[in-house]
């Protein structure tokens, strides 16, 4: 029964890099690419608060596909990514702002303090299996808010810190909100092809070992410490970024924001978007902007109330995530289309 | 069936008792005791049984032999409810297939897995306890003194936990809570593995005392083949999912060429 | 009193507040295998039905089993809609439907009773009001609750005919199974038990913070540090841990200037952190597969 429900529910080692996603979807590229420039057009066809909207998917979404790298690849849980978001966002508050540095030195100082921090948990972390990781790491998220009040001469303590976003240059002819969106498009675009990347590479196969057997991969030489390290640390950084873009997108930043909800909120989002698939991290950044706003109006509690069930009913009824349920979509219209 | 009957041509020795009569089970009114047909079973999309027929009758002692990898563990499994199964399983008349365990234990169905029969942290005597749960409080002191009785050895350990028993102790104590139940037919399993060739006398003894006196219908899965066949009424002899000769014990007696060709040379 | 020692008694109280959520979560651990991050959540559902019970003019202890008995059909009620679909799934999957269940049942709360803090009445005897003797007491009161639940725990497992069944199942629920116990049932009473003694523990540190549906947050930070120093087995070594943490967390917060009422939270996470990492105790709580 156990090895029927394996089997059934998680998929095999190589998972989708061995091609299946083709016999799935004949056109993926072309996908992709009506995707991009469907992207590309969205400031300019969509009224601000839509393109403010979109931008904070793809800030969420350049988050989760750090926390995938975790959840989905290395098979480890976190319930802690809201602080590597939190430690990003600062970042520019403070770098831009008081230490008065230009804006694009935050992005890559938030990337490699993230990825410093995520390997220095990561350290530790990697002592801990499974679930001892989310207890680990839902306290670090906990502790998160306190800190930054704690430490409220730099940080502005729960007052929070307005940031100023890099402005579009007048070059472009584009109002701020839209060269902030095609900013982070381009990032996450960047964060896209680098996961890809790697996931292609002899670390994404050591990663897909590691998840599907541990003690096969070491009898096989896989170093499952050094590579659980490094994308925890790797997955900091995504998570990083993320802070940095979250922090120009909504141009303020306080303790509230990066309560453990926010923390909690991303690992559901990531097991509802599906923590295997490339197209998780969208669909679960859409979960998280989306079902919330469209929840709002009905009242305070709705958005949790709607958020939780749509979390439960998606692990009891599709665990592969939407994503998944996508997948299954798709392979029912190609087949479809194949046929006739 | 035609199965047997293919394994006989080939071994002419083992003709004549390779049906399996269904008249040598069951009463002369009313269905049979166990009545097995067509049970096809598995894991995932192995296949391991494949279609069993197999009628047992009150108060036999059935032994399954057979090399490893020939469903026995799984039989016992399908028969238990550990394992799913199609076709038909019917305990007096009753389908007891597609039951949970649970409830085919509730049924007086009682199965020792190999080398899991005990709770390990719980004592003796709250082993013994738990296999009369079922039961009326009343009975439960006199059987835990019968039981007691066939397995004296565990007297003195009762206030012990089980997983600091030795491997034939924790077995003993594994029939015993299976006897606790009041079973009215018994699953065994490999119960002689890692025991001393002693203790396992020992154990086939006090099966036989439950089979003859209490009336305990036995299905035992065996390695030691001599030692099933002297002890069961009959013997199944079990290849790749499927039963391939049937008999009664004295005639599938080690020493013949067909048991041989199944049970190995003689030791 | 002195003030060292009603700040440790004090710290007692609050310590044995998570001393109970961390047994509940230790219970739904030895049964289910779940760590179930939703425990605090359901303490505080449970509280609130507290609240309706005395706001309808029902006295304290009489609001107090029915509280229990509603809190005990809530976990199993639970583990049956809920846990009962993913149970033998991957820790993701676990985690996930347990996070899942926080955040639904927090807005539950919170559309039902809405977010506004409530105070909650403190049903130990003020009769010797003196500000710090009355907190003594109450700390007390508290302490001596949370003894009566672990001495009540202990009587069902050791001494009784379900409390044995019930280890049977924790201890291999397979062979359970074949000796015709019904397993499902008995998981879900553990669910429900376990929701029981978070009831308590959220009735009891309702009066000491504030009644709202974020209450239990901190407090389940605190028994998941309780419950990992006791490997979510020991419940001996997770009480005595809760009591620790109740104490260290007061005593820091007072005494340590840099801790200060601010960073009181990063004591549990200290605490897990070091024992996780020691390397004795870290081959101890690698969870069994």
């Amino acid at each position: 029964m156990n090895i029927a429900e394996r089997t059934g529910r998680r998929r095999l080692a190589v998972g989708w890099e061995a091609g299946d996603r083709r016999q799935v979807w004949p056109w993926p590229r072309l996908t992709l690419a009506v995707l991009a420039v469907a992207a590309c057009a969205v400031p300019f066809l969509l009224n601000p608060y839509r393109v403010f909207q979109l931008t904070m998917v793809l800030v969420y979404g350049v988050a989760l596909l750090g926390l995938n790298l975790v959840v989905g690849q290395s098979g480890q849980i976190s319930l802690g990514h809201g602080a590597f978001l939190a430690l990003g966002a600062y970042v520019p508050a403070v770098a831009t702002g008081p230490l008065g540095l230009p804006h694009p030195v935050a992005l890559p100082l938030s990337a490699l303090l993230a990825f410093g921090l995520g390997l220095a948990l990561g350290l530790p972390a990697l002592r801990l299996r499974g679930v001892y990781l989310a207890v680990v790491t839902l306290a670090i998220a906990v502790v998160v808010p306190p800190v930054i009040k704690r430490f409220g001469a730099v940080t502005g303590g729960s007052m929070g810190l307005s940031v100023s976003a890099p402005s579009a240059p007048s070059w472009s002819g584009l109002a701020d909100d839209q060269w902030l969106y095609l900013l982070v498009l381009a990032v996450a675009a960047v964060a896209f092809a680098a996961v890809r990347n790697l996931l292609g590479s002899r670390a994404g196969r050591a990663l897909a070992a590691i998840r599907e057997n541990p003690e096969a991969a070491e009898v096989l030489g896989v170093r499952i410490a050094a590579h659980r390290t490094l994308v925890f640390a790797w997955s900091a950084m995504y998570a990083g970024v993320a802070g940095t873009l979250y922090a120009w997108v909504v141009g303020f930043v306080s303790p509230d924001s990066f309560t453990v909800t926010l923390s909690i909120v991303l690992l559901a989002a990531a097991v509802v978007g599906g923590p295997d698939s490339p197209a998780g991290p969208l669909l679960g950044a859409i979960f998280m902007t989306f079902v919330p706003a469209a929840a709002q109006g009905a009242g305070d509690a709705v958005p949790g109330l709607v958020s939780g069930l749509v979390i439960i009913l998606v692990v009891c009824a599709a665990p592969a995530g939407l994503a998944g349920l996508l997948r299954m979509a798709a392979g029912a219209v190609a087949r479809r289309l194949g046929r006739e | 069936m035609s199965a047997v009957r293919r394994r006989s041509a080939a071994f002419p020795d083992g003709g004549p008792q390779g049906g399996n009569d269904p008249s040598a089970g069951g009463g002369p009114a009313g269905p049979p005791f166990l009545r097995v047909s067509g049970l096809r079973a598995g894991y995932g999309p192995a296949r391991v049984l494949n279609g069993i027929e197999l009628v047992v009758g009150e108060g036999e002692m059935v032994a399954v032999l057979g090399p490893n990898g020939a469903g026995k563990t799984t039989l016992l499994r399908a028969l238990s409810g550990m394992v799913r199964g199609r076709g038909s399983v019917r305990l007096r008349g009753t389908e007891i297939l597609g039951k949970a365990p649970e409830e085919v234990a509730r049924l007086g169905v009682t199965h020792v897995p190999e080398g899991r029969g005990t709770f390990a942290p719980l004592t003796v005597e709250e082993n013994l306890r738990i296999g009369a749960h079922l039961r009326r409080r009343s009975h439960v002191a006199e059987d835990m003194r019968r039981v007691l009785a066939y397995f004296p050895l565990l007297q003195a350990h009762l206030r012990q936990p089980a997983g600091s028993l030795s491997g034939g102790e924790q077995q003993m104590l594994a029939v015993g809570r299976a006897l606790m139940a009041q079973p009215r037919l018994l699953l065994l399993d490999e119960p002689s593995r890692g025991l001393a060739p002693v203790t396992t006398r020992r154990l086939f003894d006090v099966l036989r005392a439950v089979n003859l006196h209490d009336g305990v219908t036995v299905i035992v899965v065996e390695q030691n083949a001599q030692l099933a066949l002297e002890f069961a009424s009959r013997a199944l002899v079990m290849e790749t999912g499927r039963l391939a000769l049937a008999g009664e014990a004295g005639r599938l007696g080690p020493g013949r060429r067909v048991a041989s060709a199944y049970l190995g040379p003689r030791r | 009193m002195s003030d060292l020692l009603l700040q440790v008694v004090q710290g007692l109280s609050l310590g044995a507040v998570y001393a109970g959520l961390a047994l509940a979560l230790v219970l739904v651990h030895r049964f289910t295998g779940i760590v179930n991050f939703a425990q605090g959540e359901l303490a505080m559902l449970s509280t609130y039905v507290a609240w309706q019970l005395l706001d309808a003019g029902m006295p304290f202890w009489a609001a107090l089993p029915v509280t229990l008995a509603v809190s005990v059909a809530g976990g199993m009620l639970v583990e049956r809609l809920v846990i009962r679909r993913v149970e033998g799934g991957g820790e993701l999957t676990l985690v996930a439907v347990t996070v899942g269940l926080l955040i639904f049942v927090n807005a539950a709360a919170g559309l039902v009773w809405s977010f506004a803090v409530r105070s909650f009445p403190n049903p130990f005897p003020a009769a010797l009001g003196f500000g710090s003797a009355q907190s003594g007491f109450s700390a007390l009161g508290v302490l001596g609750v949370v003894a009566v639940v672990m001495l009540a725990l202990y009587v069902l497992f050791r001494h009784t005919g379900a409390g044995l069944i019930m280890r049977a199942v924790v201890a291999d629920p397979v062979s359970a199974r074949l000796a015709g116990i019904r397993v499902g049932r008995v998981l879900g009473l553990g669910w429900g038990l376990a929701a029981g003694v978070g009831a308590v523990a959220g009735v009891l540190v309702a009066p000491l913070l504030f009644l709202e549906p974020n209450m239990m947050g901190g407090v389940l930070v605190y028994a998941l540090a309780a419950a990992v120093l006791g490997a979510f087995r020991d419940p001996v070594v997770t009480v005595a841990a809760g009591l620790g943490l109740g104490v260290a967390e007061t005593l820091a917060g007072t005494y340590v200037g840099f801790v200060g009422a601010d960073l009181k939270v990063a004591v549990p996470l200290l605490v897990i952190v070091a024992v996780l990492l020691l390397p004795r105790r870290a081959a101890e709580t690698a969870p069994e597969r």
